[in-house]
Parts: C-alpha cells; sequence; structure tokens
C-alpha cells in the first residue's frame, strides 16, 4: 500500500520536558492508524507536529516522498476545537474549503449531503451558537472532510459524542478509509479503536510504546486472562502454573496468563477445592492494555523483553 | 498573500453580516455628529436663554451701554425700568434669569454699581458685567473735566506686544503674512482635511480595536488550530490586519456620508469639497492610515495572548490605551504646536498619527524635515511591531482558554 504520511525519527521539547522522542511511524492510503496513549503521552504535540502547526527539534515529516505537507490535501479535525460563534454553518464550512481552496460549488454542494447524512438538514443557515456540542461536533467533522482530503487526521474524534453520534462517525470514517482516505486516529475509547483500526500506535511519556497491526498486537500482548468469582486464597492461585500476576479486588481474582498458555488444557490444572461463582477466559483487551501501559508501565518491560 | 485576502474577505464579510456591528457602524457616525452639531443648534435657538437686563437708569446712560453690549455679543437683552431698590426683591422672585442695574449718582462717585440677579442666571454674567465700566468710567472722566483726547489716552489701557524671533523670521519670509488667530486666515482650508484624516484615524483605530477582539475570539472559540491547518499564522494574521483595515475604510465611508453633506448643509457658505480635495490631504490621510498599521500590529498582538478580558494584566490595560496617548498632548500643542512637547509627541511612534495631524491642522508651514523623520520612525516601528507581533500571534493564539504571562510573551518574541 502507498504511504501517504511518513514520520521519521521525530522530537520535541518544551522548556526541560520532552514531549516526543523519536518518534516514527507511516499511515497508508486506505488504512486508519491509531494513535493511542494516555493523557500527556505526546499525541497532540506529535499532530500538530505532523500538520505544521508546531516544528519538530528533529526529525523529518513527509508526504508522499515530500517534504512539504500540501495542506489542502490534509483534513484536520483538533483536538481542541471550535467554531465562530455567531456565524452561519454555511458560511463557516465554505469558509474554511475556501481556505483549502476546494471549488466552492462543490463544496456547497458537499455540505448540504452531509448535513442532511449527520442529520442537519436545514440547519444550514442556523448559526453556530444555536447548535447543540454535539451538532457542533458534527459541524466540525463536515468542515474537516469537505474538501475530499487525502489524509486525513482526527483528533479525539469522539469525545463528548453520544453512542448514536459515534456510530455515524465511526461509519463515515470507515468509508472515507475504504474509498482511499489514509486515517490517523487518535483516542481514548479502547473499544472504537479496537474496531476501527488497521494498525495502531501506542506511546507513553513521549516514546514509543506499541507500533504494528491490530491483530498482531493483540496476538503479542492480548494474553489470556481468568477472571474466577468466589473466596480464593490469593497465594494459592498464584502458585498455579502459567499464571503471571494475580490481581484481586474482595472475591474477584484476575489470574493473568503467560503467553503460550493453552485456555482448554489450563483449566485442567485448577483445583477441585476452588471456590467459582463464575469463571470466564479471554483475551486482555486493548483497553486493558492502555491502562497497564498508563499506571504501571509494565508493557514497557515486556516489549523490551520480546525484542530483546 | 493570496490565503491572506481569503482571510480577509472573510473579516469583512463576517462582520458585516453581524447586526451588533452594523449597528455601531451607523450609530457611531450618528453619535458623533449628532453631539457635534446639536450643540450648535442650542446655541442658535436661544431666545430664552438670553438674559434680561433692567437698567434704572438715572444717568441716561442707557443707549451707551447698549451699543457696548452689542458690540461685545452679549447675550443681552436690555430694557429701562423704574423699579426702585426697595422693590427689586419681590420682582426678582418671580423671574428668571434677569439682573437689574442702578446706574445715579452716588454710582459714580464711589464707583460701585449695585446689581440685583435672580436665579438661574448665567454664570459667566457677572464678568460680562465688567465690559460695561468702560462706558460708565468714561462719564465718569467726563464730568471730572477732561478733554475728549485726553479721555483717549485714560481709557486705552496698556498691552504688550509679543513678537518672537521665528515670527520675525516668517515675517521676512512671507511678504505681510496677517495672523488671523490661531489657524490662519480661512480656518476652514485646513481643518476640513485634517478632519476627515482624523475621522480616518479615528474609524481604523476603532476597528484596531475589533481586531483585538478578533484575534482574543479565534482563540476563546478555539478555532485557530483548524484554521491553520490550512494556513500559516502569518498569513492569518495579515489577513486581520487587512481585513479590519478593509473595515475601518467601509466605516469611514459611511461616516463621511453622514459627514459631509450635514456639513455642507450646517457650514453652508463654506466650499467643503473644494477644501477637501486638496494634494495636503494624501499626506494627512496616509498618516492616518500608517497609525492604524502600528495600532493593527499591537492589538492583533495583544489579542492573540489574551482569551478572556475580565482577567486582563495591567500591562495589557495600558497596551489597550495606547491609542489615546495623544489626548495628553492637544493641550500642550494648541499653546505651541511647534513646542518641544509637540516635538517629543510628533517623533514618539503611538502618538505621532494623533499629534501630527493636529500640528499639521495648526500649523501655517509644514515642518517637512520633522514631518519625514517622524514618519520613517513610524514606517519602521510598524515592521518592527509586526514582526513581533508575528512572533507573539503564532504561539500565543493556539493557547487556549489562557491568557499568557508577561515572562511567556517575552519568551515568545526572543524565540
Amino acid at each position: 500500500m502507498e504511504t501517504m504520511l511518513r514520520v521519521d525519527q521525530l522530537s520535541k521539547a518544551f522548556k526541560n520536558k520532552q514531549a516526543v522522542r523519536d518518534v516514527s511511524f507511516d499511515v497508508r492510503k486506505g488504512e486508519i492508524m491509531a494513535i493511542l496513549g494516555p493523557n500527556g503521552a505526546g499525541k497532540s504535540t506529535t499532530i500538530r507536529n505532523i500538520m505544521g502547526i508546531m516544528y519538530p527539534d528533529e526529525g523529518a515529516i513527509s508526504f508522499s516522498g515530500h517534504d512539504k505537507i500540501p495542506r489542502y490535501k490534509i483534513g484536520y479535525l483538533p483536538e481542541e476545537r471550535g467554531l465562530y460563534k455567531n456565524v452561519k454553518v454555511m458560511d463557516i464550512l465554505l469558509y474554511l474549503a475556501e481556505l483549502k481552496d476546494y471549488p466552492l460549488k462543490k463544496a456547497r454542494e458537499r455540505a448540504l449531503a452531509y448535513l442532511k447524512k449527520f442529520d442537519l438538514e436545514g440547519h444550514e443557515n442556523s448559526s453556530i451558537e444555536e447548535l447543540s456540542k454535539g451538532m457542533g461536533q458534527k459541524v466540525q467533522f463536515i468542515s474537516s472532510i469537505i474538501h475530499e482530503p487525502e489524509l486525513l487526521i482526527l483528533d479525539e474524534p469522539f469525545s463528548g459524542l453520544d453512542p448514536v453520534s459515534q456510530d455515524l462517525f465511526k461509519t463515515e470514517i470507515r468509508k472515507l478509509a475504504e474509498k482511499g482516505t489514509a486515517i490517523l486516529l487518535s483516542s481514548h475509547q479502547m473499544n472504537l479503536v479496537e474496531e476501527m483500526c488497521d494498525r495502531l500506535f501506542m506511546m507513553h511519556n513521549g516514546e514509543r510504546i506499541i507500533y504494528g497491526d491490530m491483530d498482531d498486537v493483540k496476538e503479542r500482548y492480548a494474553n489470556f486472562k481468568c477472571t474466577i468469582r468466589g473466596k480464593n486464597d490469593q497465594h494459592e492461585l498464584e502458585g498455579l502454573p502459567d499464571v503471571e500476576r494475580v490481581e484481586q479486588d474482595e472475591d474477584t481474582s484476575v489470574l493473568y496468563l503467560t503467553r503460550d498458555v493453552e485456555p482448554v488444557s489450563w483449566l485442567k490444572h485448577l483445583p477441585e477445592n476452588l471456590t467459582v461463582q463464575e469463571l470466564s477466559i479471554d483475551r486482555i483487551s486493548l483497553h486493558e492494555i492502555f491502562i497497564d501501559i498508563a499506571t504501571t508501565g509494565n508493557i514497557e518491560q515486556k516489549e523490551g523483553a520480546t525484542h530483546a | 498573500m493570496r490565503n491572506a485576502l481569503k482571510v480577509a474577505k472573510w473579516e469583512i464579510r463576517r462582520n458585516l453580516k453581524n447586526k451588533s456591528f452594523l449597528i455601531g457602524m451607523f450609530l457611531t457616525p450618528a453619535l458623533f455628529l449628532g453631539f457635534m452639531f446639536l450643540g450648535s443648534l442650542f446655541n442658535d435657538s436661544d431666545d430664552d436663554s438670553k438674559t434680561t437686563v433692567f437698567v434704572n437708569d438715572e444717568l441716561g446712560l442707557f443707549e451707551t451701554l447698549e451699543e457696548t453690549v452689542e458690540k461685545s455679543d452679549l447675550n443681552w437683552k436690555m430694557q429701562k425700568t423704574d423699579v426702585t431698590e426697595e422693590n427689586v426683591e419681590s420682582e426678582l422672585e418671580s423671574s428668571e434669569n434677569t439682573a437689574y442695574l442702578y446706574l445715579d449718582d452716588q454710582t459714580l462717585d464711589e464707583g460701585v454699581i449695585p446689581v440685583y440677579t435672580s436665579e438661574e442666571i448665567g454664570p459667566g454674567f457677572m464678568n460680562q458685567v465688567q465690559t460695561l465700566s468702560t462706558p460708565v468710567k468714561s462719564l465718569q472722566m467726563q464730568q471730572l473735566g477732561l478733554s475728549d483726547e485726553e479721555l483717549a489716552a485714560v481709557s486705552m489701557s496698556i498691552q504688550f506686544e509679543e513678537t518672537t524671533a521665528d515670527e520675525l523670521a516668517a515675517a521676512d519670509d512671507t511678504e505681510a503674512s496677517e495672523s488671523g488667530g490661531l489657524l490662519g486666515e480661512d480656518p476652514f482650508a485646513q481643518v476640513i482635511p485634517a478632519a476627515f484624516a482624523l475621522i480616518i484615524l479615528m474609524s481604523i483605530i476603532v476597528s484596531g480595536m475589533y481586531i483585538f477582539q478578533s484575534a482574543s475570539n479565534e482563540k476563546k472559540d478555539k478555532i485557530a488550530e483548524i484554521i491553520l491547518s490550512s494556513i500559516t499564522p502569518g498569513e492569518l494574521m495579515q489577513g486581520k490586519v487587512i481585513g479590519y483595515f478593509g473595515l475601518g475604510m467601509i466605516q469611514s465611508a459611511v461616516f463621511l456620508a453622514f459627514a459631509i453633506p450635514i456639513s455642507v448643509w450646517q457650514l453652508g457658505d463654506v466650499p467643503i469639497l473644494e477644501y477637501l480635495l486638496v494634494p495636503e490631504l494624501i499626506l494627512l490621510v496616509a498618516i492616518a492610515i500608517l497609525g492604524y498599521f502600528l495600532f493593527a500590529a499591537l492589538f492583533v498582538g495583544l489579542g492573540a495572548t489574551m482569551a478572556d478580558m475580565s482577567s486582563t494584566s495591567n500591562f495589557q490595560g495600558m497596551v489597550m490605551m495606547l491609542p489615546f496617548l495623544p489626548l495628553i498632548f492637544i493641550g500642550p500643542i494648541l499653546s505651541n504646536p511647534s513646542g518641544i512637547i509637540a516635538q517629543v509627541g510628533t517623533y514618539v511612534p503611538f502618538t505621532t498619527p494623533g499629534v501630527l495631524l493636529i500640528r499639521l491642522t495648526i500649523l501655517e508651514d509644514w515642518p517637512w524635515m520633522e514631518i519625514i523623520i517622524a514618519l520613517a520612525i513610524l514606517v519602521i516601528s510598524i515592521w518592527i511591531f509586526m514582526k513581533l507581533a508575528g512572533k507573539i500571534f503564532k504561539t500565543g493564539i493556539l493557547m487556549y482558554g489562557k491568557n499568557a504571562s508577561m515572562a511567556e510573551i517575552w519568551k515568545w518574541i526572543r524565540a
């Protein structure tokens, strides 16, 4: 697949703090690439550097092999976003399209089509301050794609949306990717990321932690875990084979299993005196990996181990 | 530049669609001109504001007094009366803005003229009354038996007449330049182009204030980053400066559309347009426009540092007041348009446009050397402030929801 955006060994520091260190990744045509990480990990800084809103201290960013980012081919929805308050919806959409050098007639047609799609039909002459927050976000989303960008960068597109609107956005983003748009998406909503993305890049403290194919990542990091409800002794559980660690909360115990474990045969090792109200085995979700990184940095060490 | 023009066009269109901007645009000149001409209207329709002065004249001076009053343009209505000093109290109680004067032999001897005034008498009345002392004095002299010549000599006061070295030089240069008051022979010839330029300066400084608001709102509404994904901060800033310049011009046009017809109507005998369309106007308007660019740079940079007007720091508040600095100089300039204070004001870039416009209105011979130096300083300052504003704007506009501190601004400037 054709590479649309390549970020090469990007570093950026503020004052004494290294916000982003040696970050490299690429985004390809027609894929959805997720950039993940806890607050303050450096996601937005990375994105702002790509957009040329900040300039990197070190490293290079190229777009289809060119150094200069052609802004009119990029759609951008920043994390901190808003719209002029006392302006009509259509006016602002056309203004933003004009800034991208997109033909106005086409922009108007597309704007109307998208407003209809997002349940905002008839609102094109409303002023922004009359809209609800969710409606405003829809208008912002439309503004980022109205000029048919080849690369779309979405920083937390789902924050503050209700589930219905989330689905609308999700479907639209997927459709854009199918049509060949390269999409870079940052989000905290792990379930959405897990559903939508082809590849992911997870960062913590400005550094890369995980980078790769969604399925590979899941396979590599998402070991099985066994959740048992019932009063049991933690030490006894820790003594079981293939258990990496045990987390206990009241009478629920979560046993994190080692990588190569075979769930069915592992179940046979469970002692008969175990109290079981409920028992489930599943893979660790992206959500848990994320929490794990954000709170302990465990994966960091693990990745170090696997790459060693 | 193309992108900057897009921003400029947008800012103009956006404001012209904004009701409060439109109202302000038409209300400002209406109010301004309203106050200017309303005052003169009231001064003209003045029959009820005339002070009625009753004179109980036992000396036969009434006609002379009336003549004096007419000559000194006092707004009086003179009448003879027989009301005696004993009855004056009751007369005054039932009247307003009225005075009684008593002239008899005793007053001549003692040199004191009793004046009784009612309520609502104008505050300057007692000063005005003093003008009557001259005819009374001459009567006094006549009675002493002085000849007319002696009278003339006595009643003439001694005056000192000042002629400065400058004036001597000027008198040598220009043959018989008659000094007719502060503004020369025909005040309108100079005042009209300057008033035109002042209107432009004022309009665009006001729209400079709008720039501040626009930059600050961009920060508050968090739209800057969306805009900056399409264009550079420099283009956004230029676009704003150009756009609000356009708005200022529109505002000026509206203002003048009110002012010129009204002036023509009010000052019927003055050939307004003839005085307006002179070569000097080009320089005056150029000064006003340069003034705009200086303050636009200042305000666009400042706006980018402030999201919230209510928590402005002292420093930022002071910058907001800079356009009004020339007001401080008006007094000294009027009293001496070539004095040291006027010159200092000419060279300080923030006051240059205002001070220069005032001085050029008053001065008959323009100090070209000073004008050129001042404009050079102004142009250089504009360049420097645009650079600084660019640096501040670039970082400040993205600092959402927060006012920048002095230390931060300083850091951005040095970066």
